[in-house]
């Protein structure tokens, strides 16, 4: 009797510890999931940020030969005076939006950059951008983000998507935005913002 | 659309057009042909060749350009010929305003008929009313110069058709493109490889006035050119909405037929069908009275 108490002891206090590891685990994890956060700051735009433009129908990108970047359909973009995009807040364009050649001035976001010969400046209007994290999955919208290019303005916003690193604050945010209206119309702006997030 | 339009509708925005079409020109058979040989000297065969692999972004354009411009310059000439009848749509009341033209005098002509059905004693100045407003139909054509106005923008609608269409403004969307990328050449690649050559700016220019006004020019060739496209690209479904509606031509006729038929009826409802409806009136009186009596 005794010796078969002392074997199933040890097996029990096992098989207990097991299933309530697992449990643990089980929770931890559901709660890791459900565990919505807003990042309510500072999305830093860093190297190998970019953005594209589709043509209409979706079968070729516009090349952007001022581009610096080998593949001259991918504009690189560098961090401007904010250091990058604000979740929370807007970052309008300032007041005049443009120089006189429609070169943009909006230079928080990003710094001016040319786009076949003029430079285009991106700021936010109307609805803060509003992004959150769920483990390491971003999510939300930058709907009243905007392009400013040849004294011209592109809503460029949209429900955006990523991925963030809890531990290096690295991030990475994609989304498209058709252009509706305008010389324009049709196209499809992707945007690529990566950097670190600082909160 | 007639709005959308009017800021570039004009002799010398539509003369601007052409002239940077022809500096665009200008500066593509330069490159192609006078740097070319400069860069690449003689024998120009083997001079193309190797102007064609070390500058393949300017060539390309140079070949897509020889089907932009005829197709462009065709635009802009279809356009310039149709300045006239531009101006006189856009000399002719709102289109917006056009349906209330037959609403109002629709209203007036029931509440006027209305009016003397039950005051039969109004009828008479209720037929002047119908004759003031037939009038006012027939000669508004006249006095919005319509006869010749609406014909011409029917010449107008008839030129646009193709140049108003999603279709076209995506190829010109494309030919933007392809422009962009070959003032690009020019300013990144072609230019620099005469600065390597041992020429100054001063030098390329004067050597080189094509290529040098293309290049100068390009951003007042974008701020130019891009919001005409918007306005292109905007002004597709208004066009199309505007092509819809009857032919120009019919246009006047809308008002004159209906005033006509208005200042007939008033005719026809002249001083006997006034007693008619005043007997009918009276008769009807004296019956009620007597059937009270009873």
């Amino acid at each position: 009797m005794r010796k078969v108490t002392s074997r199933l002891v040890p097996r029990i206090v096992t098989l207990s510890a097991l299933a309530l590891g697992t449990a643990l685990a089980l929770v931890a994890a559901a709660t890791t999931v459900s565990a919505t956060q807003p990042l309510n700051g500072l999305f830093r735009v860093a190297k190998g940020s970019y953005f594209r433009m589709l043509y209409p129908g979706g079968g070729k990108y516009f090349k952007n030969p001022y581009s610096k970047d080998a593949n001259k359909t991918y504009t690189l973009i560098i961090a401007g005076s904010d250091g990058g995009l604000r979740t929370g807040v807007l970052q309008p364009a300032p007041t005049p939006a443009f120089d006189h050649h429609g070169n943009s001035l909006a230079g928080r976001i990003i710094q001016p950059t040319d786009f076949t010969g003029i430079n285009f400046g991106l700021a936010t209007k109307g609805i803060a951008p509003e992004i959150s994290v769920s483990g390491t999955r971003l999510s939300g919208q930058v709907k009243g983000f905007t392009a400013e290019w040849n004294k011209l303005t592109f809503n460029q916003g949209g429900q955006v998507t990523g991925s963030y690193s809890a531990k290096t604050h690295t991030y990475v945010l994609t989304w498209k935005s058709k252009i509706s209206g305008g010389p324009f119309n049709g196209f499809t702006g992707s945007w690529y913002l990566t950097g670190k997030y600082v909160s | 659309m007639i709005a959308g339009f009017r800021p570039y509708m004009t002799a010398a925005g539509l003369s601007g057009y052409q002239v940077e079409m022809r500096q665009i020109d200008a500066g593509v058979k330069e490159g192609g042909t006078k740097v070319a040989a400069a860069l690449f000297g003689t024998p120009a065969k083997s001079g193309q060749r190797r102007f064609a692999a070390r500058f393949p972004d300017f060539v390309a354009f140079e070949n897509q350009w020889s089907g932009i411009y005829p197709d462009m310059r065709g635009m802009l000439t279809t356009i310039r010929a149709n300045l006239g009848n531009y101006q006189a749509v856009a000399a002719l009341p709102n289109f917006m305003l056009f349906p209330w033209f037959f609403v109002a005098p629709g209203v007036i002509l029931l509440g006027v008929l209305g009016l003397g059905l039950l005051r039969p004693g109004w009828w008479r100045a209720s037929r002047r009313v119908l004759v003031a407003l037939g009038l006012g139909l027939v000669l508004a054509p006249a006095v919005f110069q319509m006869f010749s106005r609406a014909p011409a923008g029917g010449r107008m609608m008839a030129a646009f058709k193709t140049i108003e269409t999603h279709s076209r403004v995506e190829r010109i969307q494309g030919y933007f493109g392809d422009m962009a990328v070959g003032q690009g050449a020019v300013q990144l690649e072609l230019i620099p490889a005469l600065q390597r050559s041992g020429l100054n700016l001063g030098e390329i220019s004067s050597r080189y006035p094509g290529l040098t006004t293309f290049d100068n020019q390009w951003v007042h060739i974008l701020n130019d050119m891009t919001p005409m496209i918007g306005a292109m690209s905007d002004n597709v479904g208004n066009y199309q909405a505007v092509a819809a509606l009857p032919p120009f031509p019919l246009f006047p006729w809308f008002f004159v037929i209906p005033g006509l038929l208005v200042i007939g009826c008033a005719a026809a409802g002249g001083p006997s069908r006034a007693l008619r409806v005043l007997d009918a009136r009276s008769s009807d009186v004296p019956n009620s009275l007597t059937e009270g009596v009873k």
